[in-house]
């Protein structure tokens, strides 16, 4: 790989990350702030204590070393610190809306006085929230700890390289650190099990033969469309899907709904990053750098050639190439309503759960992705 | 010389004020008492302080029960004390632990697996472990308790505890850069720094998940403030404090939370399973908590006085790594000069050599030996407040075996 393409791969695995969440900024930008509204207040601030921790404050102050080189842990914090409009920490967003869509079990709800919730929500599911999204947030900087015998001379000092792991290692373990010490306050062992089992997915994910050594996306032999839900269901599917099912789980809800809740976080990941996967198909001007080798457009291509298509021609193809290829048939069209039908799914698993403000909310996130 | 010995002292003493109130203020009392029989056995004078210093350390040091014990014995059966070996005792279960652990990732994908894996060989000396699955015995015993699933359930803390360690130490080798560990080529040079923090967590995910299987909401929190306390000490070794006072109680602090509090609280989690009173819960994580300083301070020794391929690892790796450990830490009181040093965390070249230099020529080697000496007496004056058993014995005999390791 030469100097410019891993440049670009890394770039563009933390491009995919940030992006993931951010589809057409109108729709989604405005279905998210109508959504923080109905479960009382801004998402963003929620990993904001952590942030402010001693331990985090060092880490920050040591990050000044880091500027200058190419270490992915500088950018997955700017992301974090600063970038307020990406709304990061949606997954969080969407739990708290899951947890007044569904309100509490009759049994439970007798059990409780009015101060025990503040909009619909309990504090163990806004806990949860929060949880989920210090998971997620400590992948993020756990994924881009870089390995320092495949360095390429524009990423900066070794030293300099080997700090920035030093410090991604240390601020990911602290925020796995509290996600373990918030989950045990649940005082939900079925809780704790389901939400460190996506923690255990999300590794997985980084070990399905769909990357290379240093995570970047790739293919394999005998590709099939399941390796594709597999690896969304494992980096992004899980962790929504589970903690959607354990907010359920805390408001003491039977199997029946929690399912439900589950299957629509499941699908509503597997929309989100077919619409991720689509946007530099359809406007490739703007997101070009960011296609993946191993997105659902490229793969569906794969799979649709007689006799199979070597997956070695592809990768040695540029993103541009790609392009031409994949828009020639109705690959596009298929992605597209793929999205939408993963969507509907989402939608109909909340049909269990009576009409709401924030159900209407979920649905608006759930359509800002697919139409 | 008399002045730098005063000194000395008083610098040994105040370490001792600090380490109590930083760490546990319950047990500020039973270490003044220690503290006192410390100052007055130890430096009464110059050469009786050598004179012992020499003794403890040349000899072999056997800490037994009559002179700690504050219980009459009132076991029945006699114990064949210096003869009941902690390894045996538990020898089946241990002799299951790699499979049971490796059992614990059969959902894994191969690549993932192979990674994971790397470090439970079954050539682990699986120290936790053995500790945990006595500490299960000596309590269940203490209170007559024989219940199968209360077994089974302490013998899953012990697998537990296992993991949680190896994951910690694969997150540590790649922040310190490790070539080796335990002889073989280190996890972060086999696999690279990616996949092996990622692995590390995947450990930890697996750890945590068998740890809520047990279905018991206090023994969670017990062990999820261990995952927090080994990465609070990994963020104390960050830093070096200005004042030489909060030095000695940060590294201490530190010491409790990246290797005492695992042994601590899982010590704590088989005596909470077997539904003991809290004195005896109490017991059990005052002896793990000791015993664990103790283990950590003779590490931190055998980084100076052992040769590399007695210990697996390379020797000064503290001091490679810009960490000031208790010898240093005592040489400094000798040697003022040190702490230059210390607070540039010896990054200058010859900073190295010049602090070993210092360390062998002060006391602080032996110093840290007395303060090993006096966890590890702590830790059986705990452990002897349980009824006499085997297993409790082979607590004690523990205790010596970690005082005296070389490796």
């Amino acid at each position: 790989m030469n100097k410019f393409q891993h440049q670009q791969t890394l770039s563009q695995l933390n491009q995919r990350s940030l992006a993931f969440w951010t589809s057409r900024p109108d729709d989604w930008t405005k279905a998210v702030t109508e959504a923080e509204k109905i479960v009382g207040y801004p998402t963003s601030f929620m990993s904001l204590r952590c942030l402010l921790s001693d331990e985090l404050s060092n880490v920050a102050m040591h990050m000044r070393k880091l500027v200058g080189t190419n270490h992915p842990l500088l950018r997955t914090a700017r992301g974090l610190v600063y970038d307020g409009t990406h709304n990061l920490q949606t997954r969080g967003l969407i739990v708290l809306l899951m947890s007044k869509t569904a309100g509490v079990a009759p049994h439970k709800a007798q059990q409780l006085v009015e101060k025990d919730m503040i909009d619909g929500i309990l504090p163990s599911q806004r806990s949860l929230a929060e949880i989920t999204e210090m998971i997620h947030t400590a992948n993020l900087i756990h994924k881009g700890v870089v390995n320092l015998s495949d360095l390429q001379p524009n990423d900066g000092p070794v030293k300099d390289m080997e700090f920035g792991n030093k410090m991604a290692v240390l601020s990911g373990d602290f925020l796995l650190a509290n996600a373990s010490t918030g989950l045990a306050q649940l005082n939900n062992t079925k809780v704790v099990e389901v939400i460190s089992s996506c923690i255990g997915d999300l590794i997985s994910g980084e070990f399905t033969g769909l990357q290379d050594e240093n995570g970047n996306p790739r293919l394999k032999p005998d590709i099939t469309f399941s390796d594709w839900t597999n690896q969304t269901f494992l980096t992004s599917g899980s962790l929504l899907a589970k903690s959607c099912q354990a907010a359920l789980e805390l408001a003491d809800h039977d199997q029946n709904f929690q399912k439900k809740a589950f299957e629509f976080g499941k699908n509503m990941a597997y929309a989100q990053q077919l619409n991720e996967d689509l946007k530099p198909f359809i406007t490739p001007d703007d997101n070009i750098d960011q296609m993946s080798i191993s997105s659902a457009p490229v793969i569906k291509y794969i799979l649709s050639q007689t006799p199979a298509l070597p997956v070695s021609t592809l990768n040695n193809l540029d993103n541009r190439k790609i392009l031409n290829l994949v828009k020639e048939g109705s690959i596009i069209k298929d992605c597209q309503n793929l999205c939408l039908e993963y969507g509907q799914i989402a939608i109909d698993s909340l049909d269990v759960f009576p009409d709401s403000q924030a159900k209407s909310a979920l649905i608006n996130i759930v359509q800002a992705v697919t139409e | 010389m008399a002045a730098l010995r005063s000194r000395l002292n008083n610098g040994l003493l105040r370490f001792w004020i600090y380490h109590a109130a930083g760490i546990e203020n319950r047990y500020i009392h039973s270490i003044f008492k220690d503290g006192e029989i410390f100052s007055k056995k130890i430096y009464p004078s110059k050469q009786s302080s050598s004179l012992i210093l020499n003794q403890s350390c040349a000899n072999h040091i056997t800490l037994t029960s009559h002179s700690y014990s504050q219980t009459p014995e009132h076991d029945k059966k006699s114990i064949d004390k210096l003869h009941v070996s902690p390894h045996s005792l538990v020898e089946k279960d241990l002799s299951s632990l790699t499979d049971e652990i490796r059992q614990e990732f059969s959902t894994a994908s191969k690549e993932l697996c192979e990674v994971v894996e790397y470090y439970f060989d079954g050539q682990g000396k699986a120290f936790r472990p053995m500790v945990v699955l006595l500490m299960s015995h000596a309590c269940n015993k203490h209170i007559n308790l024989f219940n199968p699933q209360i077994i089974k359930s302490q013998k899953r803390i012990s697998v537990i505890a296992e993991m949680i360690h190896t994951a910690s130490l694969v997150h540590d080798d790649v922040i310190d850069a490790a070539d080796t560990r335990r002889g073989k080529t280190s996890v972060n040079l086999v696999w690279g720094q990616r996949k092996s923090i990622l692995a590390g967590d995947f450990i930890l995910s697996v750890a945590s998940m068998a740890l809520a299987r047990i279905r018991n909401e206090q023994i969670v929190t017990i062990l999820s403030q261990v995952i927090e306390d080994l990465v609070r000490g990994e963020f104390m070794q960050l830093g070096s404090k200005e004042n030489e006072n909060e030095r000695f109680s940060h590294y201490l602090r530190k010491t409790f939370k990246k290797t005492a509090s695992l042994l601590a609280n899982s010590c704590k989690a088989v005596a909470v399973l077997a539904n003991c009173e809290e004195d005896v819960t109490d017991i059990a994580y005052q002896y793990g908590r000791n015993i664990g300083i103790a283990f950590q301070l003779i590490d931190d020794l055998l980084d100076f006085t052992s040769c590399d391929k007695i210990l697996g690892k390379p020797t000064a790796a503290d001091l490679k790594l810009g960490l000031a450990t208790a010898p240093v830490l005592f040489a400094a009181q000798q040697y003022p000069q040190l702490n230059s040093l210390i607070m540039r965390r010896f990054s200058r070249s010859g900073d190295v050599e010049t602090a070993r230099h210092l360390v062998a020529k002060s006391e602080g080697v032996e110093q840290t030996k007395l303060l090993a000496i006096q966890h590890g007496k702590e830790a059986i004056r705990q452990i002897n407040q349980l009824d006499k058993s085997d297993e409790q014995q082979a607590l004690i005999n523990i205790v010596n075996m970690v005082l005296n390791r070389s490796k």
